[in-house]
């Protein structure tokens, strides 16, 4: 058996078999423990589940959960109550929570009736107990792996001591981290599995928005949509986005689309360029700082593609990720996507992906091929 | 008189009221209709940008619940750039100097607007 995370891109990699630790590595600046909090979301239904709480009250974390649309229909652990000398009516209360050996029992009890195991948080455990707590997250590991049940516990690396951070690491099957992108302040927030000891995978750091409702979702902020004159971009944009924007006049882009996409787990921002020339001085400003770029031709019109080549080549100068959407396959005189490989003499891996924005076929397809370079 | 010359005659008579460096009548698709603009400006460039930044300019307040702007006032060192709405199909854009009275600019502006509407009808 295993289980998923349920987090986005991560799930697609790994599935955490049973009897395995894997930690939240949470920088203090961020918010992270929503990571921890999707993850019982995600198996809350599927398996025994268990929260273990040590740093806000049972109240206080079913709003949380709800703040994002989910339930707590699983028991609590709760390690708080007893701090504050408030009564307790979980099924699993330690009642005096700086005592690690009481804490550490029922942690035990927890992990050997439960098939997933939440710590939210082992920083709190340490504040409480102090080091020795880590020996004790040590044994659990190793009683979870004998149970066959996952740990998942969420740790705000704090300035503790080296050899307290590495402890907690070497005890940690997998390690998600979580941090910030800054710049001064922090502009972003990224994710991203740093070890895995069971099987290889590619190491990925993905940045990522919270919703509320709905929780963590990897976050692409720039995906540029460029092609020629009346070819179908913001028809694309209108297609495969949740709200979009256009800046049209007399049937055509004056300034920009914008359109913002829920898709598989991911929050992309999407921005459309005017098609014709006399606009291409916005193409600059709108193509700075994309993430990758789809660029969309009319596959009925071959005249067309030197103008497409040409904003390919005016919107992807860094080596940009890019792929063709073949549009207006609807059509009956549309050249087949090889064909258009051949006229606009693209390389052999340029991905070529035929839709039709009009009718909503194969827009998504475009966003798969694209994401799919993005994500390696 | 032909449509073309009317248009001319209207961008003309706003020269005349002084402070205005250079206008021009664009279709909201960014194409140039007529213009009154010194030769070393590309009127086609300017023509395009202008309808950008008012297309924006309008999108952006509309999405926002504030309805359709009057017009789109760019101020800086150099001189003024005004652009306003002319009907459905064109917008008017004038160039000011740094120091121009906006207030008679921007009635006679509105004038023109008026008669350019009237005259594309």
């Amino acid at each position: 058996m295993s289980i998923k995370l349920g987090i986005p891109v991560i799930d697609d990699v790994i599935d955490i078999p049973t009897g395995k630790v894997v930690t939240y590595c949470v920088d203090p600046e961020v918010e992270g423990d929503v990571f921890l909090m999707q993850t019982l979301h995600e198996n809350s239904e599927k398996c025994k589940c268990t929260l273990v709480i040590t740093n806000m009250s049972p109240m206080v974390a079913r709003n949380r959960f709800k703040e994002f649309g989910w339930n707590i229909n699983f028991p609590i652990v709760d390690a708080y109550s007893g701090l504050v000398g408030d009564l307790s009516n979980e099924k699993y209360v330690v009642k005096d929570p700086s005592n690690a050996e009481e804490l550490s029992k029922i942690v035990e009890d927890a992990i050997k009736e439960n098939d997933l195991v939440a710590i939210n948080s082992l920083s709190t455990m340490i504040d409480l107990c102090g080091e020795r707590i880590v020996e004790y997250f040590k044994s659990w590991g190793k009683l979870a792996t004998i149970n066959n049940s996952v740990l998942v516990v969420n740790f705000v690396a704090w300035p503790y001591d080296e050899k307290i951070i590495n402890a907690v690491k070497a005890c940690s099957n997998a390690i998600v981290k979580i941090g910030g992108v800054h710049h001064r302040v922090i502009i972003g927030q990224y994710y991203g599995l740093v070890k895995v000891d069971w099987t290889e995978v590619k190491k990925k750091l993905i940045l990522f928005k919270v919703i509320k409702p709905g929780g963590v979702r990897a976050y692409i902020p720039k995906i540029l949509v460029t092609g020629p004159y009346n070819a179908g971009k913001t028809t694309f944009i209108h297609a495969i986005s949740n709200k979009a924007v256009s800046v049209d006049r007399l049937g055509t882009t004056v300034a920009l689309d914008h359109g913002y996409v829920e898709y598989k787990g991911f929050t992309i921002d999407i921005f459309g360029t005017p098609g014709q020339e006399r606009f291409d001085p916005l193409l600059k400003m709108l193509g700075g700082e994309a993430f990758g770029v789809i660029v969309v031709v009319d596959s009925t019109k071959p005249e067309d593609f030197p103008r497409a080549k040409e904003m390919l080549e005016k919107t992807t100068k860094f080596g940009l990720p890019y792929v063709i959407a073949a549009n207006k396959q609807d059509l009956p005189n549309a050249l087949h996507p090889e064909e258009i490989r051949k006229r606009m003499s693209l390389p052999t891996n340029t991905p070529i992906i035929s839709m039709s924005a009009i009718n909503g076929e194969g827009v998504y397809d475009v966003l798969d091929a694209l994401l799919k370079i993005l994500l390696g | 008189m032909n449509i073309k010359e009317m248009l001319e005659k209207i961008l003309k008579d706003l020269r005349a009221v002084g402070d205005v460096d250079a206008s021009a009548i664009v279709s909201r698709d960014g194409l140039l209709i007529a213009a009154d603009i010194p030769q070393n400006i590309n009127a086609e460039a300017f023509a395009a940008m202008t309808a950008a930044m008012l297309g924006a300019a309008e999108t952006a307040t509309s999405e926002l619940g504030k309805g359709v702007p009057d017009r789109v006032i760019v101020e800086g060192k150099e001189g003024k750039i005004i652009a306003t709405g002319a009907g459905s199909k064109a917008l008017l854009v004038v160039m000011t100097n740094p120091k121009a009275n906006l207030g008679l600019v921007l009635f006679k502006i509105g004038k023109a607007s008026d008669k350019i509407k009237e005259v594309l009808k």
